[in-house]
Order: C-alpha cells, then sequence, then structure tokens
C-alpha cells in the first residue's frame, strides 16, 4: 500500500506542469477564465499552446501570441510518450513498486484485461469487504456539506 | 413478441392434436411454458437485478481484489452515495469500490455496484474529476444499459426458459452461464450510443451534486492524452468511443457544462484522501 502514496502525491504536480497541447478550432484567447473577458489574441486552428491548470471549463495557456485561458473544449493535449504524464507516471510506479524502473509492470500479473475478466473466479469475500464500506445517505450528505457541495436541480437533456 | 408468435403456433396446432388425441401433450403446460419464456424475457425486476449485480461484481473483484485502502475506499463511497442521490434510484445499495489494477478502467454492475481502478484514480486531479467518472457509471445502473445487454445476450446464450431459471435459482449452471455471460460483457463493451448517453448523463448528475461540471471533461482530456499503445488502456480503448469522439459529442453539452463550471473542484480534498 506505501509503495502507492509517492504516484499519488506526485499526480497533481504531473498535471499542472506545461503540457503540449494543440486547438481543434480557431479560438479566441482570454485574459481570465470567462466568456466575457477581454480577449488577448485570436488563435487558429491547429495553434500549438503549452497547457498549464484547468480551472472550470477553462485551461490557462501559453501560446506563441502571449498566455492566456482557452475553452477547454477546443484544446487537445498532444498525444503519445511525448507528454510527460504517462510514461513519467508510470515509470514513478515502478520504482515505487518494485525498486527498478524496468516496463515489464505495466501489463500487470493480473488486472482487467480481457483475458483476465473471461477467467475470473467469484469472490465473495473481497464482494463482503466492498459492502462494509458503503456510505449512508445521510453520512454522504455531511460529507458534501464539509465539501461546500450545494445540490442544484439540472435537467437531463432533450 | 416471439412468444406470441409461438402461442400462436401453439393454438394453430392445437386441433390436430385433439384430433389425434395425443396423450402426452399437455396444451395447458405448454401454454405456461411459453408465458414464462415471455415473462423472462420482457422485465427483471428490481431484487433480480441486485442479484445478478452482485454475483457479476463478485467475479469482477476475482480478476483484481479492492486496493487495500480503508479511507480511500469509504471515501469514493461518500462522493459515490452523494452522486446517487441526485438520482431517480436513490435507493438502490449503492457501493463504490477502487480496484487493485493498473489498467485505466471503469465499471457500472447492474443495481449499483461501481468500479474504478486505482489506474484511473492515480491520473485524476480533482474530487470533481472522481465525480464526472463515478456519475458515468451511476448513468449506466440508471439507464440499465449493462442489465439490457446482458439479458440480450441471454436470450440469445441460453434457451428461453433456461434463462428464467438463471434468474430464479442463485445457483445452477444456468446462472453460472449467465453470470459468466455478465462478466464477459465487460470486455465486449457497450454499445456507442450508451457510453455517449453516460457522458451527457454524467456532466448533469455531477453539476446536480455540486462539483464543477467539467470533471468528466478533463478526465477524457487525460486520457486522450495518453499513448493509444499504453497497455493500460487496452481493454477501456476496445469498449469505449475513443476520448476524442467523446469530448467532441460533449460540445452540444456546452451550456449545461458552463452554467456549472464554478462549483467546486476540490482538488485539496481529492489530494488529501488520496496521499493517506
Amino acid at each position: 500500500m506505501r509503495a502507492l502514496l509517492p504516484l499519488l502525491l506526485a499526480v497533481p504536480l504531473i498535471v499542472v506542469a506545461a503540457e503540449p497541447a494543440s486547438l481543434i478550432r480557431a479560438t479566441e484567447l482570454k485574459q481570465e477564465p470567462a466568456t466575457d473577458a477581454a480577449t488577448v489574441a485570436r488563435l487558429p486552428e491547429n495553434a500549438a499552446v503549452q497547457a498549464l491548470e484547468r480551472k472550470g471549463g477553462w485551461i490557462h495557456v501559453k501560446a506563441a501570441s502571449g498566455e492566456g485561458w482557452v475553452r477547454l473544449l477546443a484544446l487537445r493535449y498532444a498525444a503519445g510518450p511525448a507528454r510527460q504524464g504517462d510514461s513519467g507516471a508510470k515509470q514513478l510506479f515502478n520504482v515505487a513498486r518494485t525498486g527498478t524502473s524496468g516496463t515489464e509492470v505495466t501489463t500487470g500479473a493480473r488486472g482487467l484485461d480481457a483475458e483476465q475478466l473471461a477467467n475470473a473466479r467469484p469472490n465473495p469475500a473481497e464482494l463482503a469487504k466492498m459492502g462494509a464500506f458503503a456510505a449512508e445517505a445521510d453520512a454522504a450528505a455531511r460529507f458534501a456539506a464539509q465539501g461546500k457541495l450545494m445540490a442544484t436541480n439540472v435537467a437531463y437533456p432533450k | 413478441m416471439r412468444a406470441l408468435l409461438l402461442l400462436a403456433a401453439l393454438a394453430l396446432a392445437t386441433p390436430a392434436q385433439a384430433q389425434f388425441r395425443l396423450p402426452n401433450v399437455d396444451f395447458n403446460r405448454m401454454v405456461d411454458k411459453v408465458k414464462q419464456v415471455g415473462k423472462a424475457t420482457m422485465e427483471i425486476k428490481e431484487p433480480e437485478e441486485i442479484e445478478i449485480g452482485r454475483d457479476v461484481a463478485a467475479r469482477l473483484l476475482g480478476a483484481a481484489p479492492l486496493l487495500a485502502n480503508a479511507p480511500l475506499q469509504r471515501y469514493v463511497n461518500q462522493v459515490g452515495r452523494w452522486l446517487a442521490a441526485q438520482t431517480e434510484r436513490p435507493d438502490l445499495p449503492w457501493r463504490f469500490g477502487v480496484l487493485d489494477a493498473p489498467q485505466v478502467n471503469a465499471f457500472a454492475v447492474p443495481g449499483g455496484t461501481i468500479f474504478v481502478t486505482r489506474g484511473l484514480v492515480e491520473r485524476m486531479a480533482s474530487e470533481s474529476e472522481l465525480a464526472g467518472v463515478l456519475a458515468h457509471e451511476v448513468a449506466h445502473v440508471l439507464k440499465k444499459h449493462h442489465l439490457k445487454a446482458i439479458q440480450k445476450g441471454a436470450q440469445t446464450g441460453l434457451a428461453g426458459e433456461a434463462l428464467g431459471t438463471a434468474l430464479r435459482e442463485r445457483a445452477g449452471p444456468e446462472r453460472d452461464k449467465l453470470i459468466a455471460f455478465g462478466t464477459e460483457m465487460y470486455s465486449r463493451g457497450l454499445d456507442k450510443s450508451d457510453e455517449l448517453e453516460g457522458d451527457r448523463l454524467g456532466v448533469v448528475i455531477a453539476a446536480r451534486a455540486g462539483y464543477d461540471a467539467y470533471g468528466l471533461p478533463a478526465v477524457l482530456q487525460t486520457l486522450q492524452a495518453m499513448n493509444a499503445q499504453d497497455s493500460a488502456l487496452a481493454l477501456m480503448f476496445k469498449t469505449h468511443p475513443s476520448p476524442a469522439e467523446r469530448l467532441a459529442a460533449l460540445d452540444k453539452m456546452q451550456a449545461t457544462l458552463d452554467a456549472y463550471a464554478a462549483q467546486p473542484q476540490l482538488v485539496e480534498r481529492f489530494v488529501a484522501q488520496t496521499r493517506r
């Protein structure tokens, strides 16, 4: 269990680090994360940016024409190992777990691949354990209040 | 429908049977059987849904056990239960679990059992992201997406009467077959339209619970940025539309997303809870 801690600690740091991304459509670069904020620049489709943190539906980015905020849904992170998040996190995990930086652990000796699902035998002991962790509705409501989460009416689409 | 046709066929056959006075044909019994088949194909009642779900959940836990971190398991249950309380099925026996598996995935089991893997939780940055993923899975339970798929598949795999037996009797070869099929479904995946509906409803459920509505899109962006060849993603990518396609589909939800974008992300609480 302790082996997991370094990775979980590291995740938020990885997320706020600048990451290469690009825009899937022409987008306004805003001074603040808001539609009515001043426009710093107009970024063309496919413009390359460095993505920083997220605030609601906005991502803080550095672009060639300046720094500001773009809509989350207009941005896609660069895919693949070039992005620090995945391979970096995975290596951390391997170091933590095995003491080596080998990559063979990523496949996992057990877990949730198609073959393992097909061959799974029931584990009633784990099922019982899971029941013990269940939260009652009133406890969940107190937990929500502690986080200042306010229930609100939102209609389903259509 | 098929039951009706069978009934019609039996009705047509009756005069011939009467004419030849076949001693071993019990017409009433045959009609009962046809009715039974019809019943089994029409509706699985909520207690049966919950029992099927428990059996399928036990199998999934056989593939990967719970992560041995009780405070984290309780935390995830509180987030999930709060989300479920905002829906039309608040009183199901909702259970949430983090599976000790490096793969990146989440699963909704009929009757209110939901799993998320350690591999996915490790890649989240806030409680609103966790809420977005759990809300997507809650939506699958609400819409009975897996239950319907299991039922549809079981009708092909098990003869009509055998499905009825599998639903009624919790031990036996028919039951084993049904549950094995139900577990394998998580390797095959749902229809794409079910996944996209899960995303749309998930955004709404997270917003209702007071979370920053962009939690789920933010997770989809993280997934989209991962190397598609990463073995940890293989099953999820096989069973879901691509993250890019799911993000594009959420463009339609932009008004809802923006209306609830300023609600709490709860980064600090998430970090504190996942670090323990």
